[in-house]
């Protein structure tokens, strides 16, 4: 029986209900104004309906004029998503009437989109099992809405006695007409992981293309997702705000239709567009209840006419994936994983680089290793161990850098600046400081070890007490080798590691005839 | 000029004013006695659905009877800046949906060429019209959709400008159907009107369909090698002899053709097979436009709310707007919705631009837009601009919806072509003249005012 399941799944890929699933995301341009009018592009967290201008709100007599840098951004994430421009796009309105909505019309691009085609891989070192081609269908410039928040407000007529309460809306502009971008892909992603990785992918992809900051949680970038299970009909799922939303609905959706399924009640399953409410999904609407948005073109913006040339002429930068292909290769040399760490995080990235920069233009420089290891083991855990995110302002790339300085000349050991390094973040008076009076202030200066006799003496006496004072250890030290560490840890503690591990080494040996 | 005479200048303006608004309700609203002190050379009144900061801006509608604009218009901008002194806003069908000006919250327009007759003024720039035929202003705004400034031109007896569209900004402008929308003029005066015009039109980057400024220099261009002939070429489409004509406006347009050849100028026959769907393309196409133009009218942010509409719109809508315009909204969103967006909505559009074409092929004076640049060989072409006269009011009340839409059947053509456009009083056998329209190729609407020299130097 095992192996029959074991043969069956194989031949299905992984179950006899198949997911497929398409995602729609809306992506906010940080462009300085918005899509058709110049007031500034600043929506989240300001004060309600001051970011509006007269065709924001749609004044009578106002027309739109289309923000070119908008349209830039738009080439770039076409380019990056490998996708055709349309040399000829156009704008379109889609009618529906909503409080925040205030032209009652969308313009968006429905017939001529900016541009069709396309797609981003994601692979198995981004944390999926398999390499997958997500296709793209079609990347369309559009306008973002404006946002009701509903409130509850109590009424009481005076008279009688009846009392209730009226859900009312008050609606803030400042979002309205802010530039979008819907990017819709294929069905191609058949689990929920899969999906969780291109929404990070593609998060991390409009940051390096710095045309949005890439959060969910601002709303500045929004998810839908599409699910059909054994080809039955396409269920959307809306309202979903973190990617944990996303992938939560994607399986409770999937769980629900597989039940309908086992059930024999596959006719239940329509397509519709559900929400989800953080516990399940809930029909919103179905096809007899959607809308006829009425698209027809707009008939007062000119057609968005593009030189063939402009794509080869737009310059993208370097991508993710390209940057993580940089980084395990020379000069840089870092491990995978290392390189993973750095390229998912741009911040600590531009400090590495610049690290590595300084460094590696240094003259004393020894060891291409050291700053990603400072960075990413040293920096990274003394922020994780005081629960404080990545700042790369904290300590500076060059007060970072002189610290390595100081290893490169022999001045301290790499113990020694790991330590100073911690005590600078327990003591952030401190980082103003000058990093070579604090080595001197706590007697960091690393031993000269070869020719001081008063060290090699030194290092003899501590040797001999440590040996005495673990007699167990140095008896067992044929069969338990691992003691001889034991004992170089103790004297480098005592040390405070400014004298080189080898050195209490070799002296043990010597001591010990090892 | 002493304190004195300016005040009693003043006060004459605003005594003609008040009595014409008395007599033919011209003005949805009138400055005030201090608005006008310093009354200039020239005085000029505006359709009341184009932007103003001193008054309400209403586009004579329930829905934005208390709305006043925190804007100007373009063109508002560019009077006060060449020294004309606006002294009011002008009645006009709501949203300009209308032929008569028999369509406003202010109630009917009557014509000033009647004084003792109740008959249109024709619309829906109906109040300019009166407004300059009644004498109390030099020359008033109008806006032109399908015949708007030209119909009541006609009607009321002065010229009627109609320009290319977007040589003038619509900036401040309220669209009824923007694939469409133009800004006119209407005067007595055909200098003044040709003043006037030059002053207005220019490049607007506030207006993404003004008429850009290197198309501006490639038809100037195209001009200064294009000067007439002593004897033109004027073509007259077959489309045009309609039946509907009157018996006034058929002796009026022969007359006139008469003089013309008379002149050594050549009357040629002309095709333009499209224009007799013009009127259902018009239709088609400003319905749906405005359907989606008018859809921001909810009540939320500005306008008139109904009291009954709490968390919605919808009663705002039924009490804010008047029949014609709901008529004309369900119209376009029925052309727009998915069942006959194919059928209706593309179908005009590709008679549209056929008509275009075919206009094309007509003129000698090429299409900017057209990159074939294929010419005919007539300099402009004339028709009459109404099927009649001004009707009596009552009469026109008791016409069915497609007659009254038949307002419209000469005017819509040039419409759909973007072209130039003039109506020209002519005077056939009294003191009513009937109204011809000149129409040119697109961006050549110098030519309208040589043409229309031309017939005035005719009409003796």
């Amino acid at each position: 029986m095992l192996r029959f399941v074991r043969f069956k799944s194989h031949a299905v890929s992984c179950s006899e209900f198949q997911l497929k699933c398409g995602v729609e995301i809306h992506t906010q341009l940080n462009t300085n104004a918005k899509l058709f009018s110049l007031s500034s592009n600043n929506s989240f967290n300001s004060k309600p309906n001051k970011f509006i201008s007269y065709f924001d709100i749609a004044l009578p007599g106002t027309q739109p004029i289309l923000n070119n840098e908008a349209l830039l951004y738009a080439l770039k994430l076409s380019k990056a998503l490998n996708s055709s421009v349309n040399l000829n796009s156009s704008f379109d309105r889609k009618h529906y009437f909503y409080g925040d909505q205030p032209l009652g019309y969308q313009i968006t691009q429905h017939f001529q989109p900016i541009a069709k085609g396309g797609y981003l891989k994601i692979f198995p070192r981004d944390g999926v099992k398999d390499e997958l081609t997500v296709e793209i269908e079609q990347l369309q410039i559009e306008q973002d809405t404006g946002k009701s928040v509903y409130f509850e407000e109590e009424i009481s007529s005076s008279g009688t006695s009846t009392k209730g309460s009226l859900t009312l809306s008050k609606i803030d502009l400042n979002r309205a007409n802010l530039p979008l971008i819907e990017m819709v892909t294929k069905p191609n992603f058949t689990d929920a992981n899969q999906v969780k990785i291109f929404i990070k992918k593609f998060q991390n992809l409009v940051r390096y293309l710095n045309i949005c900051t890439g959060d969910l949680e601002t709303g500045a970038m929004r998810i839908d997702v599409n699910v059909s299970v054994n080809g039955n009909s396409r269920v959307e799922l809306k309202n979903l705000s973190t990617t944990s939303s996303v992938i939560n609905a994607i399986k409770f959706e999937y769980k629900r239709q597989v039940q309908l399924i086992k059930d024999n009640k596959e006719s239940e399953i329509v397509q519709e567009t559900r929400g989800w409410d953080g516990k399940r999904t809930n029909s919103l609407r179905n096809k007899e209840t959607s809308l006829d948005y009425k698209y027809f073109p707009d008939p007062e913006l000119p057609k968005i006419h593009l030189d063939s040339k402009i794509m080869d002429q737009l310059s993208i930068g370097i991508l993710p994936d390209e940057m993580l292909t940089k980084l395990i290769n020379r000069p840089y040399q870092l491990s995978l994983k290392d390189a993973t760490i750095l390229t998912n995080d741009l911040s600590l990235l531009d400090y590495y680089l610049k690290l590595f920069e300084l460094s590696i233009n240094s003259p004393n420089n020894q060891n291409t290793k050291l700053p990603g290891n400072f960075v990413i083991h040293e920096l990274l855990g003394n922020f994780a161990k005081l629960n404080l995110k990545f700042d790369s302002n904290l300590i500076s790339v060059s007060k970072l850098n002189e610290l390595l300085e100081l290893i490169n000349t022999n001045k301290i050991t790499q113990s020694s600046a790991k330590l100073l390094l911690q005590h600078l973040f327990n003591n952030q008076d401190d980082i103003n400081k000058n990093l070579f009076e604090l080595v001197e202030e706590f007697d960091l200066i690393k031993q000269d070890d070869n020719n001081n006799q008063n060290n090699s003496k030194e290092i003899e006496t501590i040797c001999e007490e440590i040996i005495s004072q673990n007699p167990k250890t140095v008896k067992n030290l044929n069969s338990k080798p691992n003691g001889l560490k034991f004992l170089i840890g103790q004297a480098m503690r005592l040390t405070q590691g400014k004298i080189n591990a080898l050195d209490f080494e070799n002296q043990f040996k010597k001591l010990l005839n090892l | 000029m002493s304190t004195s005479a300016t005040t009693s200048k003043t006060a004459r303006l605003l005594e003609k004013i008040t009595s014409a608004q008395a007599k033919y309700n011209i003005f949805t609203s009138i400055r005030k006695t201090d608005q006008l002190r310093d009354v200039g050379t020239t005085t000029a009144a505006i359709k009341d659905n184009i932007c103003t900061i001193e008054e309400p801006t209403t586009s004579a509608s329930g829905i934005l009877k208390n709305y006043i604009s925190p804007f100007e218009a373009t063109v508002v901008t560019k009077m006060k800046q060449f020294g004309t002194t606006i002294v009011g806003k002008t009645n006009l069908d709501e949203f300009g949906m209308g032929s008569a000006n028999t369509n406003s919250i202010f109630g009917t327009t009557y014509n000033p060429l009647f004084p003792n007759e109740k008959r249109i003024p024709g619309g829906s720039s109906g109040g300019s019209a009166a407004a300059v035929a009644a004498g109390v202003v030099d020359y008033a705004i109008g806006t032109d959709t399908g015949g708007s400034v030209r119909v009541p031109g006609a009607f009321c007896g002065v010229y009627g400008l109609k320009p290319s569209y977007g040589r003038i900004s619509r900036w401040g402008v309220l669209a009824y159907a923007q694939s469409l929308d133009t800004v006119g003029v209407l005067a007595k005066d055909l200098d003044l009107l040709e003043k006037v015009y030059y002053k207005l039109d220019g490049y607007d980057i506030k207006d993404p369909t003004s008429l850009s400024p290197e198309y501006r220099k490639q038809i100037t261009k195209l001009q200064e090698t294009h000067k007439d002939k002593e004897n033109l070429r004027i073509g007259i489409p077959e489309e045009f002899i309609l039946d509907l004509l009157s018996d006034k406006v058929k002796s009026g347009l022969i007359q006139s053709l008469i003089k013309l050849l008379e002149a050594g100028h050549e009357i040629v026959p002309i095709s333009i097979p499209n224009i007799r769907y013009a009127i259902y393309v018009y239709f088609t196409i400003a319905s749906s436009e405005a359907s989606s133009n008018l859809a921001r009218y909810d009540g939320i942010r500005y306008g008139v709310r109904s009291s009954e509409d709490i968390n919605n719109y919808a009663k705002t809508r039924t009490e804010g707007f008047g029949k014609i315009v709901q008529d004309r909204l369900i119209l376009g969103n029925y052309n727009l919705s998915s069942d006959s967006f194919e059928k209706n909505f593309l179908k005009a559009i590709q008679v549209r631009n056929e008509l275009r074409v075919q206009f094309n092929k007509v003129f000698k004076f090429p299409n900017v837009f057209n990159s074939s640049r294929e010419v005919g060989d007539i300099d402009f072409i004339l028709s009459p601009t109404t099927t009649s006269t001004a009707p009596l009011a009552e009469d026109f009340e008791n016409q069915t919806i497609p007659e009254g839409y038949a307002m419209d059947i000469l005017a819509a053509p040039a419409s759909l072509a973007g072209l130039p456009a003039l109506s020209v009083p002519w005077y056939v056998d009294d003191d009513i003249p009937i109204g011809l329209q000149i129409v040119s190729q697109y961006g050549n609407d110098a030519q309208l005012f040589t043409a229309a020299r031309l017939l005035r130097s005719l009409n003796i």
